[in-house]
């Protein structure tokens, strides 16, 4: 025969009544003040219990025993095998809680490597490009209120590079829909909109050595385009805040900064394989159309040499950022040049 | 026969008596067994993360006590997931049927609102009784979209008694056991919080200004170079700083005054959270929580609970005792099985 100490509730005032549960096989005796009752062991329900936190015997009727003393409980009501008892094995174990953690870590970094970028492709090719499209268009609105100005490159120099451009993407799905626009943004650059638009500079057409090297970036932003990394971008950094929520949202008061920190961490990541994926892209791209790769390797070059001498505050060292890896890139690039 | 007025006074301070490590072991086994299970598992897991925290938070000598089932949390979980794919989905389809969505979300907003207020109080019991809410659909349709549309017509001058209002209708429809809760919540005391809230937050644009004024006379634009862009990196994370510190004060006198104006039966809540203390905490979880990948979360989580309960009291005039439970909905909970689709907890 076992004993506990308990608190009863009567379910009918907020008075405690402190009782001792004698329990005797099936029969169980509470006794206290003013109270004597004897129920059998089955007429009793108990919770599933939670590490730290007091048990409590649910009577008929509506009252309730609250006791410290898991053991006694656990011994008088060994309850089912079920989640809760795994739950609380798993819990009152300082070992499987480090276990537990590296499992937690193990998955976030699969989840977030592996399972975003897989399932984030299938999800931005069922997205009409015209919704993406909308989304293009604001950003290029917001750019020319902002940083953009006005293209100022002589009309001729500019319908060449259309030319070209046009017969770069003549055999691309839906090439002929490309829009190349034009801007000053003091800044050599390149880049694809979401949607179908492509930007470049005044700066980055007086940056290039000769046109190959001009249609090496160009085919890399058709890269960007065709495997829409922006919309890809945008929904992994999505899955990432979600992730972030779920794993960190306990925490009152940490949920900006703690999504937006990782996010811009993990953007290099992701950032990077999109850029190797468009420098594929390009190299299959210019191939076709009888172009040199080693062009496009000598602007890299020329791009990464700028960097170890620029100004922290030079426009270019911004863009060249937005580009890591670049030594990887000049690398592979020879390699697709030299051929197979 | 006049009996003589009980003028005796008790303050009744709440305590928090976790430890993080003992949370630490619930909250990770819950967050691994959720990734595992691909998010079923969440609902028991927040389950059982509310049960300790109420547990430990301690009146009196007893703590408080969370059973929702775990189910009817999934279940909300699978309608709010459910809506949100819905309107993702439909966005794709036809973009009109997103915004009639939207629309429709919006409409439900009292429902949401009323079901897990009603889910969450009845779910929570103290000393065996259960809190209840009654308040009513109608009644937080017109609090929460008529104020929050009267709060956007006025460009947000109205908000302070929007706020007001909102917090009247849920604390005033609380109840424990048969006690109906009281309120005499005013929006004076929200005007001051948030007009000092954004004298704080225009504040420091103004000293920001002056002080890129006063640089750039000082120095000229000689030191473009890597100083001026760490000098740039510190004013983010200072501003981001300040910002955590107006939104904690804004938390800690709004918690203040809710708890002042909350009178149950012959008791009432006394908040005495302080402004910069949660501030301090709110930053001091930030930098724990990212410096070591999360793990701190469940430390952060014990440290506001436990300086929370430290910061609510109760003063009453009659003994815990007198407070009597509900029996009819006692008796009654078979009978709540058939508005069982109410019966759950939508978190938005």
């Amino acid at each position: 025969m076992t004993a506990l100490e308990g608190i009863l509730y009567d379910g009918r005032s907020a008075a405690p009544h402190p009782v001792t549960v004698r329990i005797d096989g099936a029969r169980i005796a509470i006794a206290g003040p003013g109270m004597d009752a004897t129920l059998d062991r089955s007429d009793i329900e108990v919770d599933s219990p939670v590490p730290g936190v007091a048990r409590r015997l649910r009577l008929p009727g509506g009252a309730e025993i609250e006791t410290a003393d898991h053991a006694s409980v656990d011994a008088a009501w060994p309850g089912r095998s079920n989640l809760t008892r795994v739950a609380y094995w798993l819990e009152s174990r300082n070992l499987m809680a480090v276990l537990a953690l590296v499992v937690t870590a193990a998955l976030a970094w699969f989840i977030v490597t592996a399972v975003l970028p897989l399932a984030a492709e299938p999800v931005a090719r069922s997205i009409r490009p015209e919704a993406e499209q909308v989304l293009g268009e604001q950003t290029l609105r917001s750019l020319d209120a902002t940083l953009a100005e006005p293209s100022e490159l002589p009309p001729a120099r500019r319908e060449t590079i259309e030319r070209e451009f046009a017969s770069l993407v003549d055999d691309e799905p839906a090439g002929n829909h490309i829009d190349l626009q034009f801007r000053r943004m003091q800044t050599p650059n390149a880049f694809a909109l979401p949607g179908r638009t492509i930007v470049l500079t005044d700066e980055m057409v007086a940056f290039v050595q000769n046109d190959d090297e001009l249609m090496g970036v160009l085919a890399h932003e058709i890269g960007h385009m065709a495997g829409r990394h922006a919309l890809r971008m945008v929904l992994q950094q999505s899955g990432i805040a979600v992730l972030i929520a779920v794993l960190a949202g306990d925490a009152a008061g940490i949920t900006l900064l703690a999504v937006a920190a990782p996010i811009a961490l993990l953007n290099a990541r992701y950032s990077r394989a999109f850029e190797l994926a468009a420098d594929d892209h390009a190299y299959a791209l210019l191939q076709r159309h009888g172009r040199p790769l080693q062009p496009f390797a000598d602007l890299l070059r020329r791009l990464a040499e700028n960097r170890h001498t620029a100004d922290p505050n030079d426009p270019l060292l911004r863009y060249l950022n937005s580009h890591p890896d670049l030594d990887l890139r000049i690398h592979r690039t020879e390699a697709a040049a030299r051929g197979p | 026969m006049t009996e003589p007025a009980d003028v005796s006074e008790e303050l009744l301070p709440f305590s928090f008596t976790g430890r993080a490590g003992e949370y630490f072991r619930i909250w990770i086994v819950s967050l691994c067994l959720s990734l595992l299970t691909l998010g079923i598992y969440s609902a028991w897991g927040k389950v059982r993360k509310r049960r300790y925290l109420n547990a430990h938070t301690r009146l009196a000598g007893s703590g408080f006590d969370y059973h929702a089932p775990p189910l009817a949390i999934l279940r909300g979980r699978v309608v709010a997931l459910a809506l949100f794919g819905g309107i993702a989905l439909a966005g794709q389809v036809l973009p009109i049927a997103q915004w009639g969505l939207f629309g429709l979300l919006l409409l439900l907003m009292p429902w949401i609102v009323v079901a897990s207020a009603r889910f969450n109080a009845r779910n929570s019991t103290y000393r065996n009784i259960a809190f209840g809410f009654d308040g009513r659909i109608g009644e937080a349709a017109r609090v929460f979209l008529g104020g929050g549309a009267l709060a956007l017509l006025t460009l947000g001058l109205a908000y302070p008694w929007y706020r007001a209002r909102r917090a009247r209708f849920i604390i005033a429809h609380h109840r424990y056991g048969v006690t109906s809760f009281a309120t005499d919540l005013r929006a004076g005391g929200f005007v001051t919080i948030y007009v000092l809230a954004a004298a704080m937050i225009g504040g420091a644009f103004v000293v920001l200004a002056l002080g890129a004024a006063a640089i750039a006379t000082i120095v000229g634009d000689a030191t473009r170079d890597l100083e001026s862009s760490s000098l740039g990196y510190a004013l983010v994370l200072g501003l981001y700083a300040w910002y955590v510190a107006v939104y904690a004060y804004v938390r800690a006198r709004t918690f203040n005054l809710m708890a002042n104006a909350t009178i149950v039966g012959a008791l009432r809540l006394r908040g005495t959270l302080r402004a910069r203390r949660l501030a301090w905490l709110y930053l001091s979880n930030v930098i724990a929580v990212l410096g070591t990948l999360g793990i701190a979360t469940a430390w952060a989580t014990i440290r506001v609970a436990r300086y929370r309960a430290a910061s609510l009291a109760v003063r009453t005039h009659a003994p815990l005792e007198s407070y009597v439970g509900d029996t009819r909905t006692l008796a009654g909970a078979t009978g709540s099985e058939v508005g069982d689709l109410f019966n759950m907890d939508v978190s938005l």
